[in-house]
């Protein structure tokens, strides 16, 4: 395989843009990625485009009215790894040897379903009895507080924290700070979890840059490395399953981690899929950040604050960033990016020199997701 | 509208409820190759893809392995409602409980049909579990 890089990244700002579509949102961050990286059309050989409910065709409607229109252009659907799963592909044709320059995005409108839950997979026979997202993490959450000795109090740290860090974000749909008191005093969803313990339905999109290493030489804008690149699908049974240790993840990190000759240890910052608070326990836990059923003790000692032992959602997270769904997965990347080329602004990690992007999604029963994607990324 | 009596509830997932008087059961099946268990049934196993397969009832007890009440959520179902994953000879289903407030981890349910919701088609019945005092009877097991 040849070594991929990440030589551009470009947010349209997430929030409530209702009546912008997907295909429109998606248009203004590729567009952006063009000019930010100086290349022409022509220059990029192949396009994908990930989303949940963009429609058909969403990669073609979007990259053609940039000027590629003619190279293979696909669209991607994982749920909320769909973006993720775009930059995977990105990752096979140029490790492959398949192309050198490739466009990957994410785009989602969803303020077009209005308030409430998201519309889940239809013909699914736990939809059926009235599952919601809300309610698989409510239980994660019981049984996790249940099993570990933690508390609501926090789970409310993790929405703190990240709202905290989203605050200084001015991509994030949320840009302001929120104290634990906000967080008991918002409106109960689902037993224990409250409104500010769930992550908001967003628009947006985001949009990267993967080339070879020949032609990043040949950009002005800074490079960086992409070590792994992992998609993994949800292992599918109806017996008795431990909900608090999301193997979907374990199984990609692992993979991720041997692809990248990278240790959980050396990690300086994870942008992770925190849906809903508690997911930011049962993730770190899964990627070997922290001890079985000790993760929220590291996060009551700000060992993920942005400054901590691993920053662990330094944007925001999806708590206050946002979750545009099929764009979620790429931002984490563009994120990253910044990080390690140090352009973050308010939101850098100091000294940030490996980055892992995690997402997971998917209400289906039976897995524990539908879909996983990591990504590793490094300075050089 | 020419009739007076009320439509009959949609039985959700009817096909697999057994019921015997008070006792109420589930279809599963279990894979003689690899030994999964599975709710719904399914005449392929879905692990190893074998037809060497037994359809079997559960017994009408089990447990709840975590529970939430949903305050948002679809309105066919007249949030707040409150669901539970439940072990179940083997088969981890999602049900709805007969209760107002959340199953604590590990508290012994049993199988009942009962009323879940209604939507446009009229009223929605399924199988659903309460929670019971006494453990499980071993009689009670497959």
């Amino acid at each position: 395989m040849r070594p991929v890089y990440v030589a551009g990244a470009a947010v349209h700002p997430f929030g409530k843009h209702l009546g912008v579509n997907a295909a429109e949102l998606g248009f203004r961050a590729v567009q952006e990625l063009l000019a930010s990286t100086g290349i022409s059309p022509e220059q990029v050989d192949a396009g994908y485009g990930g989303s949940t409910y963009g429609g058909s065709l969403l990669a073609q409607r979007v990259l053609q009215r940039v000027g590629v229109s003619g190279p293979p252009v696909y669209t991607v659907e994982n749920a909320c790894a769909s973006g993720a799963s775009a930059v995977h592909l990105a990752w096979q044709a140029i490790a492959g040897g398949f192309a050198d320059c490739v466009i990957a995005f994410g785009t989602e409108n969803l303020s077009g379903f209005g308030g409430g839950t998201l519309p889940l997979t239809t013909n699914d026979i736990e939809i059926s009895q009235g599952m919601v997202m809300t309610a698989a993490y409510a239980m994660r959450a019981q049984r996790y507080l249940h099993d570990f000795g933690a508390t609501v109090d926090d789970l409310s740290r993790v929405s703190v924290k990240n709202r905290g860090n989203g605050a200084l974000n001015p991509r994030a749909h949320f840009q302001k700070a929120i104290s634990a008191e906000d967080v008991e005093d918002s409106r109960p969803v689902a037993d224990p979890l409250r409104l500010l313990h769930c992550c908001p339905n967003s628009d947006g999109a985001a949009a990267v840059l993967l080339c070879s290493e020949a032609f990043a030489k040949e950009l002005a804008t800074p490079s960086i490395r992409m070590r792994a690149s992992v998609v993994r699908s949800g292992d599918f049974h109806t017996s008795y399953r431990d909900m608090t240790w999301p193997d979907i993840t374990a199984r990609a990190a692992k993979a991720a981690y041997e692809m990248a000759d990278i240790k959980p240890s050396d990690l300086d910052l994870v942008e992770l899929h925190d849906a809903f608070s508690v997911a930011e326990f049962l993730h770190t836990e899964a990627l070997g950040i922290a001890e079985r059923g000790q993760a929220y003790k590291a996060t009551a000692r700000g060992e993920f604050d942005r400054d901590g032992r691993v920053a662990i959602s330094p944007s925001g997270g999806l708590l206050s960033r946002g979750h545009p769904v099929g764009a979620t997965g790429v931002t984490q990347i563009c994120e990253s990016y910044w990080q390690l080329t140090g352009e973050a602004g308010d939101l850098q990690v100091p000294g940030a020199e490996v980055a892992l992007t995690h997402v997971t999604g998917g209400g289906i029963f039976g897995v524990d997701n539908g879909a996983c994607s990591i990504h590793i990324l490094t300075t050089t | 509208m020419n009739t007076h009596t009320s439509p009959a509830p949609t039985l959700v997932g009817g096909e697999w409820i057994h019921q015997d008087g008070d006792h109420t059961a589930l279809m599963i099946t279990k894979c003689h190759n690899c030994g999964s268990t599975w709710f719904p049934p399914r005449e392929i196993c879905s692990k190893c893809a074998s037809g060497n397969v037994e359809q079997a009832l559960t017994g009408s007890r089990g447990t709840a392995y975590a529970s939430t009440v949903v305050r948002i959520g679809p309105a066919a179902f007249k949030p707040p409602y409150v669901l539970a994953y439940v072990d179940l000879d083997g088969a981890r289903l999602l049900a709805h409980v007969e209760t107002d407030e959340a199953l604590a981890p590990n508290t012994p349910v049993e199988l009942k049909v009962g009323a879940i919701g209604e939507d446009d088609t009229g009223p929605l019945s399924s199988y659903l579990v309460a929670e019971v005092s006494e453990a499980p009877t071993s009689g009670d097991a497959l």
